[in-house]
């Protein structure tokens, strides 16, 4: 994964790579042929000098019948020359070509047109060529300049653009970070991004639309929660009270006594998954207070102190290994109670006799967990995967919960944003890890 | 005691009113608030429970009534809203006391009965129970003079029975009224019975409690008839 502003950027600097060095490889070529056309038009001007030169004063200065075949002339730099001799063809030559040609012991590269014209029946050929040595310097500092002329092109505007590629997207950076922040859609920052793109203000319109939207129906479905759970309670307030009373009478006898009392049992029940809702709804809304400060070891100690007399009772050990302790700021105590106390008791409910549940609580790398780890049966991934999901772990629960009661641990963990992991392995036992936020 | 109910429920009204007549109490009934606010007016009340949610009546206004008027009534408030807010708001008004709905019967008793003992200044009488001296004030137990180590959980308890005494209590509203309603989902019929045999055999180590009985298949209760 790349960010964008270093995805741009890389592909700036390659694309510009790609361009020089296709630039570098096909520049000598080009050059070149500039270069040789340039040269070969001068040659044939030359000729077309010499052959007028000769029209006017004849073949005779150059090449005299009987002494010489050949005529030659350089200059002093040797980088021209002229040569007219007599030859034998088959046919006519008029063609130019890159040869090497030894002069005065040294071998130099020319470019050279060959010409051949007849003159009373015999036939001469026209050499004019230029050396190429000079050329091949030129092309050389031609090549160092526009090199570096390049290099520093493409760092300029590499470093222009990633410049302005990172003003440019700064809107979408802090339309990212809006979106990071948040755990709740009505935590969502609803200021507008400023900018003048027109792609990133539709962008972060639709955001906000959407986070609006999302806040409204997650507003309304805990309202719904909160007043269903309202109306719920109301009758079963009125039922629970004609059981009781009813329980009350004196002229009873045994049996229908058990039938009220298991009557209430289940309006018992009713009134529990209600409150456990109602309790969720409140707390994902937000309606609980979070301004207490207290120590996790001591919440936790008063935990086992009350769950203590049933674990021995079950004949389950209740271990404690509290090495560090932890001052919890901008909490609610009663929840965080609640918290520990249905991983807790759940883990004893969870473990066979003589078995053992250990609470642990250390500080590490600046963050503080408190650790239950049981050595009950243990979890299967797919139990795993639902242990925190409302009602689903009914199944496994022999008491009398209604298996909610993770649900509402998760949810309070959540609230007070403490990290929950939970490892597992079947036939040996499972470990809840909460991990508080930093320890500033 | 007079107590006057305001509840637009009627069949739950009715039935605190069968409950707290048992005790004792003399019982007024409101379903509206108007009615409520006329009778407070009209009337003196040792307490008023009184229910939020009344469809005429903002309920927190009946107690700014009843203080501008002087009235000596406690409040206890009675709700299903239950919100923390509504706790908060009602107990600064000079409400006594707040019960979410669902409650126990014996649970508003027990609090009536606290209510009062912090109003008229009174202390709960010690009670006899066999060899036994429940000391309410000291909250302690004395077994012919020697006190009895109880823990606060197990004190509670027996005083909760004592309080309600003949009268069966069952483990969820024993539960309910140590535990209180945050650990509502965690109810286990277990706890109340690991809890009352190691009272129970914390005074039986003084001597016998016949007058501590298990009632099959309900609960727990305090006898103090066949003594």
């Amino acid at each position: 994964m790349m960010r964008l502003k270093t995805k741009l950027s890389l592909f700036n600097l390659l694309s510009k790579l790609a361009f020089t060095a296709l630039f570098l490889i096909l520049m000598p070529y080009i050059i070149q042929r500039i270069n040789l056309r340039h040269i070969d038009n001068e040659l044939i001007q030359k000729r077309e000098q010499v052959l007028i030169l000769i029209s006017n004063i004849g073949i005779e200065p150059f090449i005299t019948s009987d002494s010489a075949d050949a005529f030659g002339s350089y200059n002093i730099l040797k980088d021209e020359f002229v040569s007219i001799e007599k030859v034998d063809l088959e046919e006519d030559w008029n063609f130019i070509e890159v040869t090497p040609r030894l002069i005065e012991d040294e071998e130099i590269n020319y470019r050279v047109l060959n010409y051949s014209f007849m003159i009373d029946g015999q036939t001469y050929l026209l050499e004019v060529g230029k050396s190429l040595e000079s050329i091949l310097h030129t092309e050389k500092n031609i090549k160092k300049v526009m090199l570096l002329f390049l290099v520093f092109i493409i760092s300029i505007t590499f470093l222009t653009d990633t410049q302005y590629n990172r003003f440019l997207l700064r809107p979408l950076d802090k339309i990212k970070n809006k979106l990071k922040q948040i755990s709740d859609p009505s935590l969502f920052d609803q200021t507008p991004v400023k900018t003048n793109t027109s792609d990133f203000q539709r962008l972060d319109g639709a955001l906000r639309e959407l986070m609006e939207h999302i806040d409204i129906l997650f507003r309304k479905e805990k309202e719904i929660t909160i007043n269903i759970s309202h109306e719920l309670l109301t009758p079963v307030s009125v039922l629970r009270s004609k059981l009781e009373n009813l329980l009350l009478r004196e002229e009873l006898d045994p049996g229908i006594q058990n039938k009220i009392e298991e009557s209430l049992k289940t309006v018992h029940r009713l009134q529990s998954m209600v409150n456990s809702l109602l309790m969720i709804a409140r707390i994902e809304s937000h309606q609980y207070l979070r301004e207490d400060t207290f120590q996790v070891k001591e919440v936790l100690q008063d935990i086992i102190e009350e769950i203590d007399p049933v674990a021995e009772d079950k004949g389950v050990m209740l271990k404690k290994q509290m090495t560090d302790d932890f001052v919890c700021k901008d909490a609610n105590r009663s929840l965080v109670f609640s918290m520990f106390y249905n991983v807790i008791n759940n883990a004893v409910k969870n473990t066979p006799m003589k078995g053992e549940v250990l609470i642990s609580c250390h500080k590490k790398q600046e963050k503080f967990f408190v650790m239950i780890s049981d050595t009950g049966i243990g979890l299967t991934e797919e139990q795993k995967s639902r242990l925190f999901s409302r009602f689903k772990m009914r199944d496994k629960n022999s008491g009398d919960g209604t298996g909610i009661g993770l649900a509402i641990a998760k949810t309070i963990a959540d609230f007070h944003e403490i990290e929950v992991v939970v490892s597992s392995e079947p036939e040996k036992g499972t470990t809840f890890s909460f991990i508080f936020p930093e320890i500033s | 005691m007079n107590v006057l109910i305001v509840e637009d429920e009627k069949s739950l009204a009715v039935e605190i009113a069968e409950f707290l007549k048992s005790e004792n109490f003399l019982c007024d009934l409101a379903y509206t608030g108007m009615d409520a606010s006329e009778k407070i007016a009209v009337n003196l009340y040792d307490f008023v429970l009184l229910d939020l949610g009344l469809p005429d009546y903002e309920g927190l206004d009946l107690i700014k009534e009843a203080r501008k008027m002087n009235s000596e009534a406690s409040f206890i408030i009675i709700t299903a809203r239950g919100a923390v807010e509504d706790k908060v708001k009602g107990l600064d008004l000079g409400a006594d006391d707040y019960l979410p709905k669902p409650f126990a019967l014996p649970e508003l008793l027990s609090r009536i009965n606290a209510v009062a003992r912090r109003k008229f200044k009174i202390s709960n009488p010690d009670i006899t129970l066999g060899d036994f001296i429940i000391q309410a004030q000291a909250r302690r137990v004395l077994c012919n003079g020697n006190e009895v180590e109880l823990t606060k959980k197990e004190y509670d308890l027996l005083q909760y029975l004592v309080l309600n005494q003949n009268r069966v209590l069952t483990r969820q509203q024993l539960y309910e009224h140590i535990w209180g309603n945050i650990l509502d989902d965690q109810y286990d019929s277990n706890f109340i019975d690991v809890h009352i045999k190691n009272l129970r055999k914390k005074l039986n180590n003084h001597t016998s409690t016949p007058w501590l009985e298990t009632v099959r298949g309900v609960g727990y209760r305090v006898s103090t008839e066949e003594q």
